[in-house]
């Protein structure tokens, strides 16, 4: 019987020691992923930003500059790209949606970024945009990848169209939990103007005319929770200016956006609750999950070379085995 | 001979548990009827 419940506990030790590193190194890489119908939504505020009126063409401080950012995963188009691809595959069509102080748009922006599901790495296919321009991206957007890395990562800024890195530079406590902090300075860069115009009957194309240039520049700051690779926190210090033609008239240039971008405290709040919760999710795959099935192989495995080295000891009376009758051959 | 047998099922059982649940994977669902947002919501 002990020789029975010691094969027994071998085959379940030599199961949960397998089931260890198998899970770790196997189906986490695998089965962790962007779900491809994600939906969310960000808000963002810029107080006593600078802000210009088209209308005067001048400059003021406005009391608040409010950015919408919405990601909605298109299901459809990535079972398209999946079956190209080869991969799994994950498109967000993404909207940054800026209003004044006076609830009035200022800028929309659209942008569809496909990536692959698992490591977040940029997936190139047909529908690839930032406000109807094909783009190439080389680097992450938005999110960092499962177990973050103490590194720099590369990084797409919208707004240049161009990929750049993105600087780790810490370790930090936010709120409680864990985070790498990453920045990343974009210089100024002459950038295209939105399509979607802030004023009726101003278009980029009528803007150009002029000889008026847009030009950007960012100080973009992330905290980035590294086991989901979701960022808990961000910020951005935003400048835009407008240089040169007649539609400034004498001067030189006129600052069309200045602020210092931050998240709203209600959107704060609920992305620390769901990356902590997101966090657990993953921790249970690559470290609760692993070292407890290895821990528990090895207690199974102690335990039946106990009752294996108990059912040989010589003069126990367990250790007797009834012998089966030999059957009697003529 | 026995323990290498109870080895080996140990072993099969737990490479067939991890192949079946990463060949299932899990359902992509469908596309959220949700907008792109073009008005502040109130709260997330």
């Amino acid at each position: 019987m002990r020789r029975k419940a010691s094969l027994i506990l071998l085959a379940l030790a030599v199961f949960f020691t397998a089931l260890s590193p198998l899970l770790r190194w196997y189906a986490f890489p695998r089965l962790a992923k962007i779900p491809a119908n994600q939906y969310q939504d960000m808000v963002l505020e810029a107080k006593n930003a600078t802000l210009l009126d088209y209308g005067t063409m001048q400059a003021k401080t406005v009391p608040k500059v409010t950015i919408v950012q919405t990601l909605k995963g298109d299901v459809d188009a990535a079972k398209k790209i999946d079956k190209t691809a080869g991969r799994d595959v994950v498109v967000w069509d993404g909207l940054s949606y800026v209003q004044g102080p006076d609830g009035k748009m200022v800028s929309s922006i659209p942008e569809r970024y496909i990536f692959d599901a698992h490591t977040q790495d940029p997936v190139h296919a047909t529908g690839e945009m930032v406000d109807g321009d094909p783009v190439k991206r080389d680097g992450i957007e938005f999110k960092w990848p499962f177990l973050t890395q103490k590194r720099d990562y590369e990084y797409f800024d919208a707004q240049t169209r161009t990929t750049n890195p993105i600087h780790y530079k810490g370790t930090e406590n936010f709120r409680g939990v864990k985070v790498y902090y990453f920045e990343q300075t974009i210089p100024w860069t002459k950038v295209p103007f939105p399509k979607t115009m802030p004023v009726k009957g101003i278009t980029p194309e009528s803007v150009a005319k002029t000889g008026t240039t847009r030009w950007y520049t960012t100080v973009r700051k992330f905290w980035v929770e590294p086991v989901t690779g979701a960022p808990v926190y961000g910020e951005e210090l935003h400048k835009e200016e407008l240089r040169g033609g007649t539609l400034l008239g004498d001067r030189d240039k006129v600052t069309a956006f200045a602020g210092d971008v931050k998240m709203r405290e209600d959107y704060i709040k609920h992305t620390v609750a769901l990356v902590k919760s997101n966090r657990t999710l993953v921790l249970l795959m690559v470290s609760y999950l692993p070292w407890g099935f290895l821990t528990l192989g090895l207690l199974l495995l102690a335990l039946s070379l106990y009752l294996e080295a108990r059912s040989r000891r010589p003069g126990d009376p367990a250790s007797t085995e009834v012998q089966e009758p030999e059957p009697v051959n003529a | 001979m026995r323990a290498l047998i109870a080895a080996t099922t140990g072993l099969v059982l737990a490479f067939a548990l991890v192949l079946t649940i990463t060949a299932m994977g899990s359902p992509m669902g469908k596309t959220s009827p949700k907008p792109l947002l073009t008005t502040v919501p109130a709260h997330p």
